[in-house]
């Protein structure tokens, strides 16, 4: 038998040594460790992450990043062409205040450091921070816990309705050596309040970085979020994001998740509905080439009656990358009049190219409507032809096909400029240029 | 223009067409009647280049060219022109789309510059018109969830945009109603010329009292058995196939 490498959590373990706590208080920074002590890293055996391999990062070792250059303004070049948002950026798991521009209107308006938050307004940040307990999902999300140093926290209070979108953009820098790299984040959108996130991941160089983030979101009653997640570290970079949301009574939450770049990128979406009438919907969209690996987790929590849900993921897959979804809706006994739907479609570009998809229902209520679909082949040969037959070229037919197909995904965005940024670098890709998770690129399309 | 010789083809090994001969000169329009089974758009498929069938012996010779040679795109921007019998759906890409890329490479295929966006949209409103297009479909994926005739008259649109010089009409007439049909028909006479020349290919006689042909073909077992004047597809309509079926089995 083949002796498996397994993730070694001592060697991550021992970065930490003689670390404390940043942002976790005592307590929940020791539930963490307790998680860490009695659990490994998932391995193939482990059910939610036997399609996504985690042995390639025993590859590397992993240091904690320096941060040298702390103070550095970045160049900025990833501006969403004609956005003009309130801007938040996090270097290498530090709020850094230099790339951030945050002239908020509203005294009572929070977007900023977490840590900072931790301070400042320890009422809201006792009141949420770590109260989905994500640590209890992988050991990921528990050093996380343990040991992310900031990350970010944008509060808003009740009966507010954002005008502007927020940006928030990570940076990872790997530069000199192989990071390991941990953002923390909490949002709070209060009862009746409406916010646009983009939240976008960049590299600033091509050496292998791990990213480890988590999130958690409350949507309080009848608030409104449009959270987009926008994938963009470079070649060498592991992706491993946890993201809970909390929805409470009549409120509405919108995902779209783009992933084009990184080498393995692992995405954790958990949803409990908590409250009634509330309406989410998840979609996103993911590009694969090479041997790069992608994975979106989900589970919707229908844990109250008279919800909608709606997934809806894309995948196109080239060269001998990989993908994987699982997606969970789960129907609590008293939680009538769901209506839930899934749906996972993707195209395969080659033979080698491979697809996990398990869209899965558990329901335990008697008056629901729930649906799900799954779909992997490849673009209709039949359809090629009719394209064709009419003068365009086999490449540009099937870039038609191939652009119209992930159209859907893209087409749920109301955050307008970000939608055509999302289509500029959708036709730049499926054409062949490259995109990568480099500053040295303008992503903007009138450039 | 169009100049088929002793040509042959099969799909998954089995012989489809047994040595077609046929000459098609500008201005002309040719039609190709025969019953089920007959090789009628195996034919049509072979000539737009559909790379499940297999030619295996002939030659097709189209303005100088040898056709055999060209992929389909290439045809297309020769000027070859597929109405297809059952159009595709092509979800989520837009007919405006979808005629503007088809346009672009044929006019870069000439030489041409691309047309600017207000000069495509007049060109394509008048080529709508021409076929009576609903305007309402140009906003669609192409024939997603267009009824048998909004297919069949996107087909006589599409030809109208890029102006074929060899129109093959692939029973253009199933699933057609009267009115459909007198509608695609008439788009069909409209761009008729004395440069151009169309292949239709029919059951029925119905369709040729609207796009009266000046040669029909009958086409039988793989080979063209019967040529004639337009009277032919009248004796055929009143006669069937009974008959010309029995001569060319004894021969």
């Amino acid at each position: 038998m083949t002796q498996h490498k397994v993730l070694s959590k001592q060697d991550l373990l021992s970065l930490f040594e003689g670390k404390k706590s940043f942002i976790s208080d005592i307590d929940s920074h020791k539930k963490a460790l307790d998680y860490i002590n009695a659990n490994e890293f998932p391995t193939n055996k482990t059910e939610a992450w036997k399609n996504s391999n985690l042995n390639q990062l025993t590859k590397h070792k992993f240091c904690l990043p320096e941060n040298k250059n702390e103070n550095e303004v970045l160049e900025d070049t990833f501006a969403v062409f004609n956005m003009q948002p309130y801007k938040i950026s996090i270097i290498n798991g530090k709020y850094s205040p230099e790339n951030s521009d945050l002239k908020l209107e509203n005294s009572k308006i929070f977007i900023g450091s977490l840590k900072e938050a931790k301070e400042k307004h320890s009422d809201l940040f006792n009141k949420y921070y770590n109260k989905t307990e994500s640590y209890k999902d992988n050991v990921f999300a528990s050093l996380n816990t343990a040991f992310a140093e900031d990350g970010v926290f944008i509060y808003l209070p009740d009966n507010i309705v954002l005008e502007k979108p927020i940006h928030v953009l990570f940076f990872s820098n790997g530069r000199e050596q192989k990071a390991f790299i941990q953002n923390r984040n909490l949002v709070v959108i209060g009862n009746n309040s409406f916010a646009d996130i983009l939240i976008s991941y960049h590299s600033v160089s091509f050496d292998s970085v791990l990213t480890n983030v988590v999130s958690e979101v409350f949507l309080e009653e009848n608030s409104n979020l449009n959270l987009n997640v926008f994938q963009g570290e470079g070649e060498g970079t592991f992706h491993i994001n946890n993201t809970h949301f909390i929805q409470q009574k009549g409120s509405n939450l919108t995902t779209n998740s783009a992933i084009m770049c990184g080498e393995f990128v692992r995405n954790d979406l958990i949803v409990d509905l908590l409250g009634e009438y509330c309406n989410t919907s998840l979609n996103g969209f993911y590009l694969s080439e090479k041997e790069q690996h992608f994975d979106n987790y989900i589970k919707v929590n229908h844990l109250s009656a008279n919800c909608n849900s709606n997934q809806l993921y894309k995948g196109i897959l080239d060269n001998k990358s990989s993908a994987s979804f699982f997606g969970k809706v789960f129907v609590a006994r008293d939680s009538q009049k769901t209506d839930a739907n899934q749906s996972n479609k993707n195209i395969l570009l080659t033979d080698n190219a491979k697809v996990f998809s398990k869209p899965q229902l558990e329901i335990y209520a008697d008056d629901v409507s729930c649906s799900h679909g799954s779909t992997t082949g490849q673009l209709d040969k039949e359809a090629l032809f009719y394209l064709r037959s009419r003068g365009i070229s086999e490449r540009n037919a099937k870039t038609l096909m191939l652009y119209a197909f992930i159209s859907d995904v893209i087409n749920q965005i109301n955050l307008t400029p970000y939608k055509e940024l999302l289509y500029f670098l959708l036709n730049k890709r499926l054409k062949g240029d490259k995109i990568e998770g480099l500053c040295s690129i303008k992503i903007c399309p009138s450039c | 223009m169009l100049k088929i010789t002793n040509l042959r083809a099969e799909i998954d090994g089995k012989e489809i067409l047994k040595g077609i001969n046929l000459e098609v000169k500008p201005g002309e329009v040719h039609a190709i009647m025969g019953p089920n089974g007959s090789g009628k758009s195996t034919l049509a498929s072979v000539l737009a280049g559909r790379e499940i069938y297999k030619v295996t012996g002939g030659k097709i010779e189209f303005n100088g060219k040898n056709l055999l040679d060209l992929s389909p795109e290439e045809r297309s921007r020769e000027g070859i022109f597929l109405a297809f019998q059952y159009p595709i759906e092509i979800p989520g890409v837009s007919i405006t789309n979808f005629m503007r890329a088809a346009l672009d490479e044929h006019r870069k295929h000439k030489g041409l510059k691309p047309l600017s966006a207000s000069e495509f949209l007049k060109f394509m409103k008048e080529k709508k018109a021409l076929v009576e297009l609903d305007a309402k479909l140009e906003g669609r994926a192409v024939n997603e969830g267009f009824s048998g005739g909004e297919k069949k008259k996107n087909e006589v649109f599409q030809m109208a945009m890029l102006e074929p010089l060899l129109s093959i009409l692939d029973e253009t007439d199933s699933g057609l109603d009267i009115d459909a049909l007198k509608i695609v028909a008439n788009g069909v006479n409209k761009l008729k010329t004395q440069q151009n020349a169309s292949i239709v290919i029919t059951h029925y006689q119905r369709l040729l009292d609207y796009i009266v042909p000046d040669i029909v073909h009958v086409l039988y077992n793989g080979k063209i058995v019967k040529t004639g004047g337009k009277e032919l597809a009248l004796q055929l309509e009143e006669q069937g196939y009974e008959d010309i079926k029995f001569k060319a089995d004894k021969k």
